[in-house]
């Protein structure tokens, strides 16, 4: 009886999470937008204008370009199956998340990475030029961000000894120390380069624009429409969430609930829609004041990142 | 300030000044790199303040707020003045890409680790565990000399090799005697100084910013 | 309280060369600081030679036998270099290309840069010593610039740059000394003494202590000009006015030597010789090549006694390799030689640069013929430097090979020898061209004016006799020795 309401518990809070980063994540994108636009003297869409775009767009008939193969439909889908299924084990509402002993950094990374490759092939797909060229340079900046995040993941790993995400978490909470070391501030510092670059910020991609000589991510799901573009945008906003989330639960793990309860959860929830809001929309404002780099330049950022995690490995294992 | 909440301010400081040394091979911006170095010498301070107040040592608190004073305000303002009397040169022009300069950087924090070994064997604290980043510090700045040729490259390039033997010197022996640690300072001013007049010289007489141009004088 | 005294008279007349605009009378004050600062040396040297060392201020002021010889060698190179610079400035400021206030900071930089070097020799504290060298890096830069041509800025530049560098090296191997002696097991006190740290020697961690003596070889290395840390050396030995040249090679070489040969005699208690011994001869038998490979297709006189100046200094590296009592004798002896004879040559080539209106030895000719006491100067230089006997060169030459032989390094002697007769033939081909011909029709011999040959031939007179007659110094180099030998 106690084994079944924990298993219970558990597959409740894994809902709960997958719930609140799927409505988290156009909300996100919604209040992003929103600061942008304040921020340049214009009045904006709601917060909420990204999750009728997502409604208007799944009752939407799907179009699929003529030669394309199973490829391209299974893309979008995996996408989202693999941010669902990272973010029901890490710990971004409760430290002790279901299947917690499973839920290592490296996993977690690699799996996000397989709906990573999956849309680039189905954006190769589809056979035209700007899918290719898309593929081909999130590619580029893909191969350039995964070692700077396996060595800052293993900066964490060595200073926490475990490289188990809740295990993560709760050392932050537990030991504050860890937190300012320079291992983890460094490799955390790296890990927010990566994401900015994973998820098409700038000063990496604008996601705003679709001028044909700089966009990377909208190249590739130019050929989209519909309930695949839909999910495509859902995946790509959870993703963002997920990572973010990740990350200031890494940095400042405080609020993280610690311990089963309707009331820990929720004060978990609250926590961590405050740090990602926070965190958020400090990435808007710098974006507004920021100008994409030239494709040429990017290496130099993410090798910038990659130095940063080695930096930090080197001070976690000298310790 | 008990121990762990020392070690790990001493550890934030000291990692800042590497950092900031990374960031002036990252920067194009010679703008940037300055003020970069200005951090860099605010954070050397803060470790020296740091180490004075756990050791109950009046000398070395005054001593960092003279670094302070010195490293991160009055040479950066010194090199500010001869970026503004050079209007051509606002960017770096290095010899070795940033990314391959990164890495490189990378590799040779790696050396100082593993050339320092007998000295932080000998420290065994928590302050000497920290002497490799100084050390660092100081291949970084002659890395930065030898790929980079603008003047003002060359004398960031300085700063960071004295920048990083101040750390090391700082975090070793808690400082040097006191007479010596002023007249190094002192000495370092007068460098720069020293350093600034030749190259409003070279600029305003010659037009000679980049070293390359420099060629005069071979075998 | 002596050596505070000695130190005063330069810098006081630094001050009065500042507050005064600059006559005639002014540089024959300096001058006669320069021959009080000899005087004073010889009587330290023979307050010390067999009595303990004097020391002031609680010891950061010391002489002992060893700083008193180097104050002798300041004093005798600043003497024929000072009188030589009257002239010079005369020359520069009746020919519009200086005006008297620049006079004035030449003269005013020339007593400081004395200062500072009397100041390093006579510091009992390292950290004193590194302050004293760094000072003359800074003083000396603006001498290496003070034509303000193109190239002078260059070499200075160069100048400036490489040597703070390499002397901030060398405060890292010094503080890495420091805190070896703060770690050295059962002492209670620890300070940056030179005479503390030789007490505490053999407790002094052996790791640390050879990272800081390479550091240190390094630092001080380059403005000995030891190769590869040389490249700044024929620039500013070139581009330098000849006085100032002939202070540079002829002592601010040896004054940093003088440094790393108190250091060695630490990092030898800690670490047994064989260190010290390994680095000293790969600097100087790589100084030996370097100078053997550029002199053979030298074309600059002045360039070509910068490389000599490299190449003496891997001699004297070697000689300090060697480490007997003998050995560091003649690196002494070899270090007051190299000297005069450098600050002769050029002094010499200053003038012949005036008559003749260039560097370049292709454009040089018949010097004897057509100069007579000039040209003969510079061939007696040439003599001198090249180690032939009568004069001190060829002693010291010969007693440091014998010591290299002695303690096993003889074939860093044979590679040396090989090396040397290399550079003996270059040179010697070189002078040739510049020295021998026929005068052209017409041209009559010049004289040249007394107050021109009196002192070089003065400094070259001294280096003959010090050769013949080592007496007087004899006792003093050995005791000198003893210093940095146990």
């Amino acid at each position: 009886m106690n084994g079944l309401t924990h298993v219970l518990t558990q597959v409740l809070v894994a809902l709960f999470q997958v719930a609140a980063v799927a409505v988290g994540g156009p909300l996100l994108l919604g209040l992003m937008r929103k600061v942008r636009s304040r921020l340049e003297g214009r009045a904006g869409a709601p917060i909420h204008q990204p999750l009728l775009d997502l409604r208007k767009l799944f009752a939407k008939q799907r179009m699929r370009p003529r030669d394309s193969s199973w490829v391209f439909g299974a893309g979008p889908v995996v996408l989202v199956a693999t941010v669902v299924a990272v973010t029901a084990v890490s710990p971004l509402v409760s430290a002790s998340p279901p299947l917690g002993q499973s839920s290592d950094f490296f996993a977690v990374v690699f799996v996000l990475l397989l709906g990573s490759v999956l849309l680039a092939l189905s954006a190769l797909d589809t056979g035209t030029a700007f899918g290719g060229m898309g593929s081909s340079r999130s590619m580029t900046i893909g191969a350039l961000c995964e070692p700077a995040l396996l060595v800052a993941i293993l900066a964490m790993a060595i200073a926490a000894r475990t490289s188990n995400l809740p295990a993560l978490v709760r050392v932050g909470i537990s030991h504050p120390a860890v937190i300012a070391s320079p291992a983890r501030i460094l490799a955390l510092a790296s890990f927010l380069v990566v994401i900015l670059a994973e998820s098409g910020r700038l000063p990496v991609d604008n996601p705003s624009t679709h001028l044909e000589l700089t966009m990377i991510h909208e190249a590739m799901v130019l050929e989209y429409s519909g309930a695949d573009l839909g999910l495509i945008i859902l995946g790509e906003s959870m993703r963002l969430v997920f990572l973010l989330g990740l990350f200031v639960n890494l940095f400042v793990p405080w609020g993280v609930a610690d311990r089963p309860g309707v009331l820990f959860v929720g004060l978990g929830l609250l926590a961590l829609v405050a740090k990602v809001c926070a965190v958020g929309a400090t990435i808007a404002v710098f974006e507004v004041f920021t100008a994409k780099l030239r494709l040429f330049r990017l290496p130099e950022l993410l090798a910038g990142g990659f130095v940063l995690a080695l930096l930090g490995a080197l001070t976690a294992v000298v310790r | 300030m008990n121990g762990a909440t020392y070690s790990s301010f001493l550890e934030i400081a000291a990692g800042l000044v590497i950092l900031c040394a990374f960031v002036t091979l990252w920067r194009r911006s010679l703008r940037a790199i300055v003020r970069t170095l200005a951090v860099q010498g605010m954070a050397l301070g803060v470790v020296a303040i740091v180490l004075g107040v756990h050791r109950r040592d009046v000398v070395l608190i005054v001593v960092g707020c003279l670094v302070v004073l010195a490293k991160g305000l009055a040479i950066p303002t010194l090199v500010r003045r001869v970026l503004a009397n050079e209007p051509m040169s606002r960017e770096t022009s290095p010899l070795v890409n940033v990314p391959s300069s990164l890495v490189g950087a990378g590799a040779l924090t790696f050396l100082a680790y593993g050339a320092t070994r007998p000295v932080v064997a000998l420290v065994s604290t928590s302050a000497g565990r920290l002497i490799p980043l100084g050390v660092a510090t100081l291949l970084i700045g002659f890395f930065s000399m030898v790929v980079r040729r603008k003047a003002v490259s060359q004398i960031v390039g300085l700063l960071l090799v004295d920048n990083g033997i101040a750390l090391v010197a700082f975090l070793a022996t808690a400082g040097v005697p006191l007479l010596v640690e002023l007249g190094a300072s002192l000495d370092v001013l007068l460098v720069v100084v020293v350093l600034r007049v030749l190259a409003v010289q070279l600029w305003s007489k010659f037009a000679v910013l980049d070293l390359d141009q420099l060629q005069e004088l071979h075998d | 309280m002596l050596a505070f005294v000695l130190l005063l008279i330069p810098a006081a007349t630094g001050c009065v060369a500042a507050a005064t605009p600059w006559r005639r009378w002014i540089g024959w004050l300096c001058t006669a600081s320069l021959g009080f600062v000899l005087v004073t040396g010889v009587v330290l040297a023979v307050l010390v030679v067999h009595r303990p060392a004097l020391s002031a201020f609680g010891g950061v002021l010391r002489v002992d036998a060893l700083s008193a010889f180097m104050v002798i060698v300041i004093g005798a190179i600043g003497l024929l270099a000072v009188c030589q610079s009257v002239r010079y400035l005369e020359r520069e400021v009746s020919s519009g290309r200086s005006s008297a206030r620049r006079a004035t900071l030449y003269s005013v930089l020339v007593q400081g840069f004395i200062t500072a070097m009397l100041l390093a020799v006579v510091a009992g504290n390292v950290g004193v010593m590194w302050v004293a060298v760094e000072a003359t890096t800074i003083i000396t830069t603006f001498l290496v610039g003070y034509r303000r041509t193109r190239e002078a800025l260059e070499a200075s530049w160069k100048y400036v740059i490489i040597c703070s560098v390499g002397i901030a090296l060398a405060f890292l191997g010094t503080v890495l000394v420091y805190l070896a002696a703060l770690h050295a097991g059962g002492v209670t006190h620890v300070s940056l003494q030179w005479t503390s740290l030789m007490s505490v020697a053999h407790h002094l961690d052996p790791g640390v202590m050879r990272l800081a003596l390479a550091l240190l070889v390094l630092g001080y290395g380059t403005k000995v000009g030891l190769a590869p840390m040389h490249s700044w050396l024929p620039d500013a030995h070139s581009q330098a006015p000849a006085p100032v040249s002939a202070l540079m090679s002829g002592v601010l070489l040896t004054v940093a030597f003088y440094v790393l040969l108190r250091f060695k005699a630490v990092a030898d208690g800690a670490l047994g010789v064989g260190f010290s011994r390994m680095l000293f001869v790969t600097a100087g038998l790589l100084s030996l090549a370097v100078a053997a490979s550029l002199l053979l297709s030298q074309r600059d006189y002045k360039r070509m006694l910068a490389y000599h100046s490299v190449e003496h200094m891997g001699l004297i590296a070697l000689g300090a390799a060697a480490g007997t009592p003998l050995a560091i004798a003649a690196v002494l002896l070899h270090v007051l030689g190299h000297g005069l004879a450098k600050a002769v040559l050029f002094l010499a080539s200053g003038e012949i640069l005036i008559v003749e209106g260039t560097t370049e030895i292709d454009q040089v000719k018949a010097l004897l013929a057509r100069r007579p006491a000039l040209g003969g100067v510079f061939a007696f230089g040439l003599v001198t430097l090249l180690g032939l006997p009568p004069f001190s060169l060829f002693i010291s030459e010969l007693n440091m090979l014998r010591a290299e032989v002695h303690v096993g390094l003889g074939w860093v002697a044979a590679i040396s020898l090989v090396l040397m007769a290399v550079i003996f033939g270059s040179v010697m081909s070189h002078g040739r061209h510049m020295l021998f011909g026929a005068r052209p029709d017409g041209e009559v011999a010049h004289k040249s004016p007394l107050n021109v040959s009196v002192p070089l031939i003065g400094g070259l007179v001294a280096c003959g006799a010090i050769g013949v007659l080592a007496w007087p110094l004899d006792t003093l180099l050995r005791a000198a020795a003893m210093v940095v030998v146990k």
